[in-house]
Order: structure tokens, then C-alpha cells, then sequence
């Protein structure tokens, strides 16, 4: 084991290019034993870049890297977690269709082989050996890892990196995919690794948690490492300033008490009962009202937002539109008529990823775009072009793929989608996660504007903060029903919330 | 504790060589023209392999009579695969359409009803098809097999022991020679180009074969988008159905037999997925088909037997197929059109 406080990982002069995108420009930093490196900056900075060349996943295109003292330049993801290096990724990384334990020892399945077989006894052993390691213990190894949640399945990573023992762990905006409880596992984890003179590195847009757990934070702006502060030099809002390149102090919620039209109400849930979760659960969302919805993350609220969607089967109860008096029972009826949903789960239900950002963002106004039964190009152009340009979407041109994108600037493109058809009612669940603070702020201030011409949100978020910044109402949900009914204009309290929560 | 470093910002980073090619090979116009040259190159080598006989206007008219046919096909059934669905019945289902235009030709005399018959027919087995996936909830492909067997079941039974049933030559060379076969064709191929490409029709079917999921929350129908694919690709095969009863005069039993893998390998030799997506488009199977005729008919040229001919077309489609899973992000990205 290396001493503690010693050089580990030593980055320097690295350089990566997309093409003509310069991801990474001449970077340096080091990392030692013991220590809990945060590396920050926005969506498209580099962070995730940096870490997957560390961690072997694509070449850099020049610089150099020292590992241990050697030079370090790994051909695989697999060679570099077999020399120590473990990471998280940002998106999923389990295959749905095989089990648990096979996702865990993927890549590393000879060592169940008995014969031609794989001895599945062994291998569920050591499967739920390593999930229990990390404190998890209600997931069954023998199921397939497509039966779990995205938290669980992150959850199922962490294990499975964990169980690898690695002497160098990166995170990579991993705790945006999980709840409380699953943070502080591996909050827990990324300490006991620094105790025993280990090095993690996690990347994170939540500046409150890299400044509570790190000891170093490198923050990066556009490919340029920007700063390197220690801990005794943490300031919120000048770290803001660094990330963003520009003034960012204070709250980024509204600080505006506006109601709503109270008699007016838009679309209603009347005892809605599903298969997942809810139960009898009556809502109502009025004209101009930022609904939120709260609570742990398996309370309800996600199913909540599907149902009122029409992507739920509703056994009984009905979501109707007030006005129109017609029930929403599936998604084409909720969006002919003026709704529109972003989902928590971007990557897989939110974008069509091969497709490019200008397909993302058409895709919601065919019946806008058109000419007679034609599509009109040029109307087709500038619906996609306004929104790149109002949300100030990273990128080179409108037609590159959405999948090039970082996380942050694609959940721009969800928004934008959403934003360009004009829908009247909006469900967004956590349209935040993922996102860094500059990007936040806009969304919000989006939202507000929206309020304010009228539009009715139902927003959906394990944040609480970012529902007491935002929401007019808010809907706490317990098992599947509603345990608490909040006013803004009462003022928020989180632990009251909080207790209606648990 | 930390070696604090502050990099500045420098000139930005030189592309390596390597860095240019993936820069070509990802560029959408060269992806693009990658089946022009495919095609010209199966024609450069054919041209010397048979010492110039290759270019003779009656093979180029035979690669073209067999181009208008599989094109059809490969235009209707590129709405079939853009939203991820797969067909191969459709050999079958020209055999039996062919079939049922010809009896009805047969018993009037009408060349109306010999046309009409056979795309009604089609596009009506094409619909059940579909039909059938939709209600079961089982994957077109699989739909497809079974009715594979019955389609041609009731086709050889229809035929009879002759094997094949003729119609009379006049009517027949009326139809090759006169303007209908090449007005129907670009008739039918237009009408694909401008539903496909200038309505909301083929970005919907993109977008489902991209991502289900998110087409859904967008509002579109799988199933609506389902039945106008197979109604679109129906229509072509009935009508490449006629364009061969009248290239040989007759419907036979071998009648549509290899179009399944003729088209499959058309829609990847001319630039698209056969696993859909937003990477789709209505076009690549005309490209693809006169690649696809120009082998068939060069391979027979060179002296190459006919029994290994569906070998060799195997074997390149198992090829394209497997290039297909890596170059699937490398195909040309769907732009406006």
C-alpha cells in the first residue's frame, strides 16, 4: 500500500481532441494517497474525459501519465481496474437482460468455471459477498440487474468496482442516480478508502457535497484546469465564479411569492391506483402552479409522473384534463394535447441518442412544422435553431449526434424539445440531475418564465431544496399515497418535510 | 499534502493522422458516396473480368429489369426496417401475389386487374402481417417465419404440379417493353421519397426505431407507424410482383424466392441499417439493388455456378451485416431530407 500522502497518479501536459472539439488542452494535476480530489467545472468541461483516459477507457492524444511511479498508459478499462484503478460511470453500466452477479464479475467470469459450466452457486455467493461489502443487502444477486431501478443498478456498480479493491476509485457523477441513503454509502465508501491511504477522485455537480467530503477540488473550465484549491480555501461562490467564468453568487431559485389561479385547475388525478406504487391518490394542478412532488425515492413520485402521463396502467381512478374533460390514458393523447413529460431516466427514454440534436429537438414538432401534410424545412430549422440558441446548447452544429454531448447540455436538448412545442403542462422528473449550476440556474429561470405565460409544472425531484426554491405547492408522498400538502406562501420548513417523508 | 498546478491555456492540440482518418471515415459524405463506389467498383471489376462483355446493352437492361424489381421491393421495405422492424416474407408474399394476379388475369384478360390483383393482394397479406404482430405482441420477424411457410404452402398449391403458370407473351412484353414498368417504378419510388422524406412519416419511423421509448413520450403511435410501413412496403411488393410476372411471362414457383435476402443485402450495400433507426432512409435500397443486380449478374458471367451464387450473396450479406453492428454510428447522419 503506498504512504499515505504520497504521489500516486501523476497528470501531465494531457491533451484530447474530439475531431476539430478540444476536450482537454494541456492538462496538469496530481493526486495522492489518502486524498478526496473533487474535479468540478460545467457540463462539457472535461471532467468525465479526463477520468475515462485515467481510468483507460479511451486514449488521450498527447501528455503523459504516471501511475505508482511508472508510466501509465492502459489499453482497456479491464487492464486499468486490474492495475488498481476503478470507475463509477456516469451513465449506466449494468446490462439489463443478465443477472446481478454476472454484471458484477463481468469480464471476470473464468474464475467460476467448473468445467463448461459456470458454478452459479459460487458466483451468487461472492455476488452478494460484495454487494453486502458496500452495505446493500436487498438486492437478490440471481436476479437480472434489468428487474432493479437505476439507483439499485448504480448500486450493483459500486459493488462491483468496490469488490476489485481499487487503490485508485473515481466517482463520476455517480450520487446525481442516487438517493440519500445510497449517497451515504458511498460517502462512507470514498472515506474508509482515504482512511486506509487510498485515492478517490469524484466528480460531482453538487458543490455543497464536494465541498463536505473533499479534500482538494480541481476545477475545470473548458478543457483548462482553472484552479486547484484546498480545503481551507473553500468558497461557495468564488468556486461558482471559477466553474463558470462569471459571477454566481447567492440562491438560483425565485425569490418571487406569485400564486397561482386557485379555482383554475388544469389537470386532475381522481383516485388513481397503478400496479407500481400509487394508491388512490388524488392531485390537482392549477393555471400558472409550479406543483412539486417530494419524498424518498421509492415513495411514489416517479410512477406518479408516468401516470399522469398516460405511461402508467391506471387500474382505477382517472388523470383527466379539466378543461377538455378528456382522460389522459396514454402518452399520444397527454401530448396531442398540449402536455409534455421529461423523464428522470435522459439517456433512455428522454433522447433518441444516435439520432442528432436536430432530430431530439424536432421530434416534438411535426405537427408544428408543417405545410399542408408537408414538412416545412426552413420551419423545422428555426424551431431547432432557437432553442440551441436560447439555451445555449454546447455544440458544433445542429446536426451532431446527441450521444456526443456532455450530460448537461443533453438534458438542454430534453428541455429544448419540450420548450419548442409550448406545451401547457409539464411534468419534469429531477430535470436538474446532472446538471451543473450554471445550467440549473437557466433551467429555473426557464421554469419561472413559463409560470409566469401561464404553463402548469408538476416537478418531481428528491431535492428538497430545489422544491422549496421553486415550488408554489408542494405534494410530500409516503408508500404510494400523499402524506403532506405545503404552501410557499406559509414558507417551507425542511423538517417538517422531512418527517412527512420518513 | 497536494502539488498545487495551474496549467495555462495554450495553442490548441495538432490533429494526429489518426485523428484526420476517424475524422473521414465519421464525415456523413464520405459515408455517404460509399455506395456509389461499391457500385462503380462491382462494375470496374465485372467489366474486366468479362473483357468489356459486361457493358453490352442487353446485360445492362437485364441488370436494370432486375434492379426495377428488387428496388421496389427495397424502397417499400426500408419503411419496414427504419422502426426497427424486420420482414422476410416477402418473397413469399410476391410468390403468392403474383400467383393471384396472375389467375385473375388469367380468367378476365385484364392486364388492369393482373396489376391491381397482385397489389392488393400483397398489400393485404403484408397488413396481416403486421396485424398479427401488433395483436400478438410478438416481433414481426417471427410473425414473419410462420407465415413464410404458409403463404408459400398455399402458392405451390395454387400453381400445381406444372410449377408454373404462364400468361399470354403479348400482353406480357406489352407491359416490359411499353412505359408502364419504368412509370409504376419511379411513380412508386417518388411517392416513397416524398412520404418518407418530406412528411412526418419516416422521421416518426426513425425515431421509434431509435428509441421506442422516447418516441412514445413524443407522442407518436408504434402501431399506427407499424401499419403504414407494412401498407407502403406492401404496395411495393405486389408491384414488384408484376414487374416479374412480366419479365417472364408466367409466375413460377420459384417465384420471389430469394428476394428476402436480395433486398436485406440491397438496403445494406446501399448505405442503410437494416436495424433502423435515426440513420434510415428510403433511398439506399434502389442504390443498393443495382450493386445487388450488377453481382448477380456478373457472378453469372464469369462463369460462376448458380447454386453458389446464393453462397456468395450469403456470405457478403453476413459480411455487411456484421460491419453494420460498427459502422452503425458511422452511416451517413439523417439531415434534413
Amino acid at each position: 500500500m503506498p504512504q499515505k500522502g504520497g504521489l500516486l497518479f501523476e497528470v501531465k501536459d494531457l491533451c484530447k481532441n474530439f475531431g476539430v472539439t478540444i476536450a482537454l488542452s494541456h492538462v496538469n494535476f496530481t493526486l495522492h494517497s489518502g486524498e478526496i480530489r473533487g474535479l468540478i467545472g460545467e457540463n462539457g468541461s472535461g471532467k468525465s474525459t479526463v477520468s475515462s483516459i485515467i481510468a483507460g477507457m479511451q486514449p488521450a492524444n498527447s501528455g503523459e501519465m504516471m501511475y505508482k511511479g511508472a508510466i501509465w498508459n492502459p489499453a482497456s478499462a479491464i487492464e486499468a481496474q486490474k492495475a488498481g484503478i476503478g470507475m463509477i460511470v456516469q451513465e449506466s453500466g449494468t446490462i439489463a437482460g443478465i443477472s446481478v452477479a454476472e454484471n458484477i464479475f463481468l469480464g471476470d467470469m473464468s474464475r467460476f468455471r467448473k468445467g463448461l459450466a459456470v458454478d452459479k452457486k459460487a458466483i451468487f455467493t461472492a455476488a452478494k459477498e460484495a454487494l453486502e461489502n458496500i452495505g446493500v443487502t436487498d438486492i437478490n444477486p440471481a436476479l437480472p440487474a434489468g428487474h432493479y431501478d437505476i439507483q439499485q443498478r448504480k448500486l450493483i456498480e459500486v459493488a462491483k468496482i468496490i469488490y476489485m479493491e481499487p487503490e485508485l476509485l473515481i466517482v463520476d457523477e455517480t450520487t446525481t442516480a442516487l438517493s440519500k441513503h445510497g449517497r451515504e454509502i458511498v460517502y462512507k465508501i470514498m472515506h474508509q478508502m482515504a482512511e486506509a491511504g487510498k485515492t478517490v477522485m469524484i466528480i460531482s455537480h453538487d458543490l455543497n457535497e464536494v465541498m463536505e467530503h473533499c479534500s482538494v477540488l480541481t476545477v475545470l473550465r473548458d478543457g483548462v484546469i482553472i484552479d486547484n484549491i484546498s480545503r481551507e480555501n473553500f468558497d461557495a461562490d468564488d468556486i461558482k465564479k471559477k466553474m463558470v467564468g462569471r459571477e454566481m453568487k447567492g440562491s438560483y431559485y425565485r425569490d418571487d411569492y406569485d400564486g397561482y389561479d386557485e379555482n383554475d385547475v388544469v389537470l386532475k388525478a381522481d383516485c388513481i391506483t397503478t400496479m407500481n406504487q400509487l394508491l388512490c391518490l388524488n392531485l390537482e394542478l392549477h393555471k400558472g402552479e409550479i406543483l412539486g412532488i417530494g419524498g424518498l425515492s421509492n415513495c411514489g413520485m416517479h410512477p406518479l409522473g408516468r401516470a399522469l402521463y398516460g405511461l402508467e396502467d391506471i387500474v382505477d381512478g382517472q388523470v383527466i384534463l379539466q378543461h377538455s374533460g378528456l382522460v389522459i390514458k396514454n402518452a399520444e393523447t397527454a401530448f396531442k394535447n398540449g402536455m409534455g413529460y421529461v423523464s428522470r431516466d435522459r439517456d433512455n427514454e428522454s433522447l433518441e441518442l444516435n439520432a442528432s440534436i436536430s432530430e431530439n429537438i424536432a421530434s416534438t414538432g411535426f405537427k408544428k412544422n408543417r405545410v399542408g401534410p408537408f414538412i416545412s424545412f426552413k420551419k423545422e430549422k428555426s424551431y431547432v435553431d432557437r432553442q440551441i440558441q436560447a439555451l445555449s446548447i454546447k455544440c458544433l452544429k445542429a446536426y451532431q449526434p446527441v450521444s456526443t454531448l456532455s450530460g448537461g447540455n443533453k438534458q438542454k436538448v430534453v428541455f429544448g424539445k419540450w420548450c419548442a412545442v409550448d406545451s401547457d403542462i409539464l411534468i419534469l422528473d429531477c430535470p436538474t440531475r446532472g446538471v451543473d449550476i450554471g445550467v440549473k440556474a437557466d433551467m429555473y429561470q426557464l421554469i419561472c418564465n413559463m409560470k409566469k405565460s401561464g404553463k402548469s409544472i408538476v416537478m418531481i425531484s428528491e431535492e428538497l431544496p430545489e422544491l422549496m426554491g421553486m415550488c408554489d405547492r408542494m405534494l410530500i408522498m409516503r408508500n404510494g399515497q400523499i402524506s403532506g400538502e405545503f404552501f410557499r406562501k406559509d414558507g417551507y420548513n425542511d423538517h417538517v418535510l422531512i418527517e412527512y417523508m420518513i | 499534502m497536494t502539488n498545487l498546478t495551474v496549467s495555462e491555456k495554450k495553442t490548441p492540440v495538432i490533429l494526429s493522422a489518426k485523428d484526420k482518418i476517424a475524422i473521414l471515415r465519421a464525415n456523413r459524405y464520405a459515408m455517404m458516396i460509399l455506395p456509389f463506389i461499391v457500385l462503380a467498383l462491382t462494375v470496374v471489376i465485372f467489366g474486366l473480368l468479362t473483357s468489356g462483355r459486361f457493358f453490352r446493352t442487353s446485360v445492362l437492361l437485364g441488370i436494370l429489369s432486375q434492379t426495377v424489381i428488387i428496388g421496389t421491393c427495397a424502397t417499400g421495405v426500408a419503411f419496414i426496417y427504419s422502426n426497427g422492424n424486420l420482414d422476410i416474407s416477402i418473397g413469399a408474399v410476391m410468390g403468392f401475389s403474383a400467383t393471384i394476379g396472375v389467375l385473375a388475369y388469367n380468367s378476365t384478360g385484364s392486364p388492369i386487374l393482373l396489376v391491381a390483383v397482385s397489389i392488393a393482394t400483397a398489400t393485404a397479406l403484408m397488413l396481416f402481417n403486421c396485424t398479427l404482430g401488433i395483436v400478438f405482441r410478438i416481433p414481426t420477424i417471427t410473425v414473419a417465419i410462420i407465415v413464410t411457410q404458409i403463404y408459400s404452402s398455399i402458392t405451390t398449391l395454387m400453381i400445381g404440379g406444372a410449377g408454373s403458370i404462364y400468361i399470354d407473351s403479348d400482353t406480357g412484353s406489352m407491359l416490359q417493353t411499353g412505359p408502364f414498368r419504368y412509370t409504376a417504378f419511379f411513380a412508386y419510388f417518388l411517392l416513397c421519397i416524398v412520404i418518407y422524406h418530406f412528411t412526418s412519416v419516416g422521421r416518426t419511423l426513425r425515431f421509434i426505431g431509435g428509441n421506442e421509448n422516447c418516441a412514445v413520450q413524443a407522442g407518436m403511435s408504434r402501431n399506427r407507424e407499424t401499419y403504414i410501413s407494412f401498407l407502403v412496403a406492401g404496395i411495393g411488393v405486389g408491384l414488384a410482383a408484376v414487374f416479374n410476372v412480366i419479365n417472364v411471362n408466367a409466375v413460377t414457383l420459384d417465384t420471389g424466392g430469394s428476394m428476402g435476402m436480395n433486398v436485406m443485402l440491397a438496403t445494406v450495400l446501399g448505405g442503410m441499417s437494416i436495424f433502423g433507426g435515426s440513420k434510415s432512409n428510403c433511398y439506399a435500397g434502389f442504390v443498393g439493388a443495382l450493386t445487388v443486380s450488377a453481382l448477380n449478374r456478373g457472378l453469372l458471367m464469369v462463369g460462376v455456378p448458380t447454386a453458389y451464387i446464393q453462397s456468395i450473396r450469403g456470405v457478403v450479406f453476413l459480411i455487411l451485416v456484421f460491419l453494420n453492428f460498427e459502422r452503425q454510428r458511422l452511416l451517413p447522419g439523417r439531415d434534413q431530407f
